[in-house]
């Protein structure tokens, strides 16, 4: 069948003496041909296809082939057969491929390619014989076999690829690159291989040779494993009495990497080590351990929880009577909106292949949807039991083909009906003409659709051409780890990096309205950070919830890293923030801001736990940030934190740790100390004394009665503030997500979870 | 009034990521609460004509209705039931007189449900006259009762609501002392922020709000509304209708500082406004005694059976044969690309946008400090939306996670003829497709239609406009499974019935195009074509072997199976047939291949 169909591809290198040679401060042709070697295979390995490669270095100071008779054939070795490729290749072209201090003919090489190719596919099915040459030509060659060659590889189906230092178009006379001239035997094998390639394919022959460098750029990118797209036929009904037969695949649709990563023992790498296990234990003192079969579900109806077993569930849910693309009606294209789309994939929708009058029944209705500028509002249904769909079929008329492209749409219980202060219709947010136009001048300088000389209009930032960064640089650290097990991941690649930024061009053009933009929006930068810290610490723990969740991978890194003694620490963690918040202080790897924030962070999260045990951890903390702001001279972000922590003092019932506050005399951060600050020394004295029943409105903000709506992330909520290490499981934990929750078992936790009022 | 509603949930669960964009933030916001006072005299219980039910029982089925509704929409939020003018008193120390707290203010239940149902229809009325009865009105006393259920909870309350039912527009018949009363007490209650509604019910002769009212309920927020009133509440209607969606209450997902250029960053909210809603989670109950029970995850080592710590893991992939490993914060480390935020990259023409382009839910975007940075989002609005631009933003939600491409479409502020917002003002945040996202799809090359068969089509969907708006449709998955949980939490007979709005009117469709059916069938099929025949003829002999389903199971006699051997053609036969008929004579095979099946089969049934 088609799809066991693969390739046999030798790579054939010249290690000869010539591809060490270099201009000064340019990379020899030896190494850049070797990183396209390199980059080629590890995308094959990571393919996981069935391809097979073999390898054939020319100029090697040793004699490897079967051809090697007398004087022919010399220096030329097949350093391996054709294999599917693997690791072990990598590494030995990492280590073991060198440049040589001999030379071999490349024709010569080319011809032990070929009769390693025959040799050894003969008799197994291949898809194509390919040979890919890398060299500089720069070997006297004799030509006068070249057409015998020519017919060989003609009959034999073998295609042919070239690498070369320099493009194929830019040879003659023109020094390359470079300033280095074509040495006479680079003409003339230049001659040749245009010869050779024109010969297999007249036309774009010149379009299998390539540079070096262009390889390299374009190997940098993993492509990712074609999917064969899955068909899905069905029939689209109007009414009991049209019908067209219709097939859809999906289109687009978030592509995720085939593998996922699986847990091992850290020591012996061995997965079947390692056992996850899930208990259910009662919700008494004991935490009596019951069976799995012995526990049934349920769900909350309010302040009750009804039980509702799996079979009465199936017996009582709404059923679907097998697949179904059924139009309720048309109605205009304005009226659905495209931010209301819903669902993770777009469908199109075809007729069948073979199916012509089908072709002409869709294609009516495309063209009338077209033409009207209507949708169907279809109810879709993948299968048998599948939850039914309400979706939009969009009509899409392509230069060669015609479709209806089908995305979900919402139902009312999807549609969350938030309404936002008005910004339009508030005085205070008319802007000037001046904003206007420095707005306008923004835009104008940004454009990334722009039209060049003829007219063309040219996109400069096509996200629909860009891999997707996230596994680029998982495949780039894969490779890395798998080559050099011990050494720490790889910086980024730059290509990637530029390929995530504003293009060049757009980021110069931009520098002088962007300033004019400042210049018409002051104060933003300033007010903002301090109205967004105050904010935030006024909220406390309430707004932090989706930083919460966060925070337990982050909990995990901490672990990690305090263990393997990695020695760098990037954040406040839990075990000693004033420490960690110390030592960023200290690296200058973060903004003081936001070391400050994760400190702060740290701090309400102990606080949240009202315990004296973690008052007592706190204290320190804040005598750090305090130590610390004097020290870097900037009062601003202790002084509004410890403001707004005084506010929420009786909100909180924190009474208790503000007298020890009170106690080490934690106060403000007075003018005296930092210039800065905005406070006198008396101020200062003042704020630890002064009542605070004034304040009492201002922070009834923060409530800390753990509401538990989703159990699961409350539950989590609370479990990662400890840093410590028992496992306690987390009831009702049915989400997909398998991650184990790490904490001290506190006694308040104990007793907590389950009271559902 | 009607949004007790207002929608739902979470969860498009593709990983993990997503999940933490759902989960509610109750502590900012609090708990609301909702006090249902209710009159208990004996006007109340007068039939209106025509067997129209009496107000008491409309009234009980509005507490009823959103009783069910606030158990499925938002089941943390507080309700009360709180009866006045009744003949028996039932409160704390008894120190309100014909005040009767029938439900204290608590999360609603199951239980309670059943209570307000056994109030309802005449049987209700009657158990209602022998455990209240109705006796004299003091709606002060009422009112300051009712106060004291606010001031006993201890939890934040975020909103607090007063509704009082009645079908008496002079509740002290006069006593103008009373009056007074109540109208303090109100107005204290209103000081501590409850708002009082008045849900007014028939009364021959019209409700004179005025009369008293007035200076009791809460100003409406549009004047207009006050004066006087002579229709039945209408908002009565709004309560009675059930709503089953989940609540979400309004909380950005992130708050992130939009980065227009180095050193201009403008502080923004995502929210999230359209989201699949998904079922509930269920809870383990142990099946004794319907506890919940917990889970517990332990992970240990096979051979010492010792627990394990993260640190004492890695993660591991495997590729041509040789594992990879990493620490499990590589693993994370590998997701980050830059810090949280919205980089803008530039602008291009709406037209750029591509309606496929889509991935997942998009998200809205709102600036977060509306003081300093609404001038500067305005304008960015403003001047994006008259020239048909969308920003393009490279878009990090949290820390470790890889960023996505945005494409921010201006939406402007629309209201409606009453002023109520339609359309927030803020930016659209579509998803756009990376490379991979895209498949690349043999596409058929087929004939295209005529203009005659087009217009034929067009006159077709003429016959089926209709008007869509996005929140008509309800998800029956959803719909069914909230009715049955009713039906077995209030030991109803059968769940209450749905109505499946994602099924075509196939009966009005078809009237509807009447003859314009065959009309457009005979212009482009031919007469011997079906299109609802099956496409694939290849199927079908899977299908006759036993449907596609299960394993095909076909029991073959001994006499078919000899006839096939002695013919020689058992070759023919599947292989699950084979393996089959296999078991069926005793047959003990080694292999599976074919041929084996076959060698054995023949030499059983030769012996």
């Amino acid at each position: 069948m088609a799809r066991s169909a693969k390739t046999a591809l030798v790579l054939c290198l010249d290690v000869g003496f010539s591809m060490s040679n270099s201009a000064p401060g340019q990379e020899p042709p030896f190494q850049q041909a070797k990183k396209v070697i390199q980059k080629f295979v590890q995308r094959q390995v990571f393919a996981e296809n069935k391809d097979e490669l073999g390898l054939v270095l020319f100029g090697s100071d040793n004699t490897k082939n079967n051809l090697a008779k007398d004087d022919q054939y010399q220096n030329i070795s097949v350093h391996r057969q054709l294999m599917i490729p693997n690791f072990e290749l990598l590494e030995e072209i990492q280590n073991d491929v060198h440049p040589g201090s001999q030379q071999a003919d490349w024709l010569d090489a080319l011809v032990v390619c070929m009769d390693l190719l025959q040799n050894e596919t003969l008799g197994k099915k291949y898809e194509r014989l390919n040979i890919v040459m890398l060299t500089d030509l720069n070997t006297p060659s004799s030509p006068d076999q070249l057409d015998i060659i020519i017919g060989n590889l003609k009959r034999a189906g073998i295609t042919l690829q070239f690498f070369l230092p320099f493009p194929v178009d830019g040879g003659g006379s023109n020094p390359p690159h470079g300033g280095k001239a074509l040495s006479r035997e680079q003409q003339q094998g230049l001659e040749m291989t245009k010869q050779v390639m024109m010969s297999l394919d007249e036309e774009d022959g010149l379009e299998e040779v390539y540079t070096f460098s262009d390889a390299i750029e374009k190997l940098s990118v993993f492509k990712r494993v074609e999917k064969r797209p899955m068909a899905w036929p069905c029939t689209l009904t109007i009414g009991s009495s049209l019908a067209i037969k219709i097939v859809g695949y999906k289109a687009v649709c978030e592509e995720r990497p085939r593998k996922s990563w699986s847990v091992v023992d850290a020591q012996t790498h061995q997965k079947d080590d390692i056992k996850r296990d899930v208990v259910y234990c009662l919700n008494d003192d004991e935490e009596t351990e019951v069976q799995k079969d012995d526990t049934i579900q349920g769900y909350r109806y309010g302040s009750d929880i009804v039980p509702f077993s799996k079979v009465d569930q199936d017996q009582m849910k709404y059923k679907t009577d097998g697949k179904s693309f059924a139009v309720l009606g048309f109605t205009k294209q304005s009226m659905i909106n495209r931010h209301q789309f819903v669902g993770t994939q777009v469908l199109k929708v075809f007729a069948p292949k073979d199916d012509e009058h089908a072709g002409v029944a869709l294609s009516g209705l495309i063209r009338a949807l077209d033409d009207l500028k209507m949708v169907a509002v279809v109810r879709y249904v993948y299968a048998r039991n599948g939850n039914p769909q309400l979706g939009a079929a969009f009509p899409c008329i392509k230069e060669k083909y015609e479709c209806l492209v089908y995305i979900q749409l919402p139902f009312m219980e999807d549609l969350r009906q938030y309404s936002f202060p008005s910004l339009e219709n508030n005085k205070k947010y008319t802007p000037s003409e001046d904003q206007l136009s420095a707005v306008d001048s923004l835009i104008d300088s940004m454009m990334l659709v722009e039209e060049d000389k003829d007219g063309v209009k040219k996109d400069l930032f096509k996200v629909n051409h860009i891999p997707n960064p996230q596994y680029q640089r998982l495949f780039q650290c894969l490779h890395h780890r798998a080559v050099n097990p011990s050494a720490p991941l790889p910086p980024m690649d730059p290509w990637l990096t530029t390929a995530l930024q504003r293009p060049l061009a757009v980021a110069t053009r931009c520098q002088a309205p962007l300033e004019i933009l400042k210049k018409k929006f002051p104060l933003k930068e300033v007010v903002k950070k301090k109205e967004l810290k105050t904010s935030k610490e006024l909220f406390g723990n309430s707004t932090e919830e989706p930083d919460a969740k966060k925070a337990k991978v982050d909990e995990e890194e901490d672990f990690n890293l305090a263990d393997i003694t990695e020695g760098s620490i990037t954040q406040v963690g839990s075990v000693d923030p004033a420490r960690d918040f110390r030592t960023l202080i200290r690296q200058k790897s973060l903004p003081f801001g936001e070391v400050c924030q994760q400190l702060t962070g740290r701090i309400e999260q102990l606080l949240g736990n009202k315990n004296m045990n973690y008052y007592i951890k706190c204290i320190p903390c804040i005598q750090t940030f305090r130590e610390q702001s004097v020290q870097v001279g900037n009062a601003d972000h202790y002084n509004s934190y410890i403001q707004s922590l005084k506010t929420s003092i009786p909100v909180r019932g924190l009474q208790e740790f503000w007298d020890m506050l009170v106690q080490d005399a934690l106060t403000l951060i007075n003018k005296d100390e930092v210039e800065g600050s905005t406070f006198s020394s008396h101020d200062a004295k003042q704020f630890l004394t002064a009542g605070e029943k004034k304040e009492e409105v201002v922070a009834a903000v923060v409530d800390d009665t753990g509401d538990v709506d989703d159990l699961v992330s409350v539950n989590l909520l609370w479990l990662h503030f400890q840093g410590e290490s028992v496992f306690v499981g987390v009831g009702g934990y049915t989400s997909t997500r398998s991650t184990v929750v790490y904490v001290t078992s506190l006694p308040w936790f104990i007793s907590s979870p389950y009271s559902w009022t | 009034m009607a949004q007790w509603n207002d929608y739902h949930h979470e969860d498009e669960d593709v990983d993990g990521e997503e999940r933490d964009e759902s989960g509610v933030d109750y502590k900012s916001t609090g708990r609301d609460s909702l006090v249902f006072l209710v009159d208990a005299s004996k006007e109340m219980f007068i039939m209106g004509e025509d067997e129209e039910p009496s107000p008491f029982d409309m009234t009980m089925q509005c507490v009823r209705s959103v009783y069910t509704s606030k158990i499925i929409s938002s089941d943390k939020d507080l309700v009360a039931l709180v009866f006045y003018g009744t003949e028996q008193s039932k409160n704390p120390r008894n120190s309100f007189k014909h005040v009767y707290i029938y439900h204290d203010l608590d999360l609603p239940g199951a239980r309670r449900v059943q209570d307000v149902d056994g109030l309802r229809g005449e049987k209700g009325a009657q158990v209602a006259g022998e455990t209240m009865g109705s006796g004299n009105t003091n709606l002060g006393e009422a009112l300051w009762c009712c106060s004291n259920l606010y001031s006993d909870i201890k939890l934040r309350l975020s909103h607090k609501r007063l509704m009082i039912f009645t079908c008496r527009d002079t509740p002290h018949g006069g006593d103008s002392e009373r009056d007074r009363q109540a109208r303090t007490k109100a107005s204290d209650l209103k000081e501590t922020g409850v708002v009082i509604d008045l849900m007014h019910l028939m009364k021959p002769g019209g409700f004179d709000v005025s009369l008293f009212f007035c200076d009791v309920v809460s100003p409406p927020e549009d004047e207009a509304e006050l004066g006087l009133q002579m229709e039945p509440c209408g908002k009565l209607e709004d309560l009675q209708k059930r709503v089953r969606a989940k609540e979400m209450k309004k909380r950005s997902v992130a708050r992130l500082n939009l980065c227009l250029g180095e050193g201009m960053n403008v502080a923004v909210g995502v929210y999230i406004t359209a989201l699949q809603a998904r079922k509930p989670n269920a809870i383990k109950l142990y099946r004794d005694n319907n506890e919940p029970v917990r889970t517990k995850t332990r992970l240990y080592h096979t051979q010492t059976g010792s627990l394990l710590l993260p640190s004492d893991t890695k993660r591991v992939q495997v590729y041509a044969g040789r594992q990879i490993v990493m620490e499990k914060d590589e693993v994370d480390v590998i997701k980050k690309f830059s810090d949280p935020g919205l980089e803008l990259i530039g602008f291009k023409p709406m037209e750029r946008l591509k309606l496929h382009h889509h991935l997942r839910s998009a998200v809205f975007i709102y600036p977060e400090e509306e003081m300093v940075t609404g001038v500067s989002i305005l304008t960015l609005l403003r001047r994006c939306s008259v020239r048909n631009v969308f920003a393009l933003c490279k878009y990090t939600r949290i820390r470790n996670s890889p960023p996505r491409f945005l494409a921010l479409v201006p939406q402007k502020e629309e209201v409606d003829d009453g002023q109520a917002q339609i359309a927030a003002p803020g930016f659209h945040g579509i998803f756009l497709p990376y490379a991979d996202d895209i498949r690349t799809l043999d596409t058929p090359q087929l004939p295209t239609a005529s203009e005659s068969q087009v217009d034929k089509m067009k006159e077709i969907v003429h016959k089926l406009r209709f008007k869509y708006r996005s929140d008509a449709f309800e998800n029956p998955v959803l719909q069914q499974h909230y009715r049955n949980l009713e039906a077995l939490a209030l030991d109803l007979m059968a769940p209450e019935h749905i109505e499946d709005l994602t099924m075509p009117n196939v009966n009005m469709i078809d009237q509807r195009l009447g003859s314009l059916a065959q009309e457009f069938r005979d212009l482009v099929y031919p007469a011997d074509y079906n299109p609802e025949g099956k496409t694939a003829p290849k199927r079908k002999p899977a299908e006759a072997a036993g449907g596609t389903e299960k394993k095909p199971k076909v029991e073959m006699s001994e006499d078919e199976l000899r006839g096939h051997v002695q013919k020689g053609n058992l070759g023919k036969l599947t292989v699950p047939v084979l393996k089959d008929a296999c078991k069926q004579f005793g047959v003990k095979v080694t292999g599976t291949k074919k041929q084996e099946l076959i060698d054995a089969l023949t030499a059983q049934l030769t012996k």
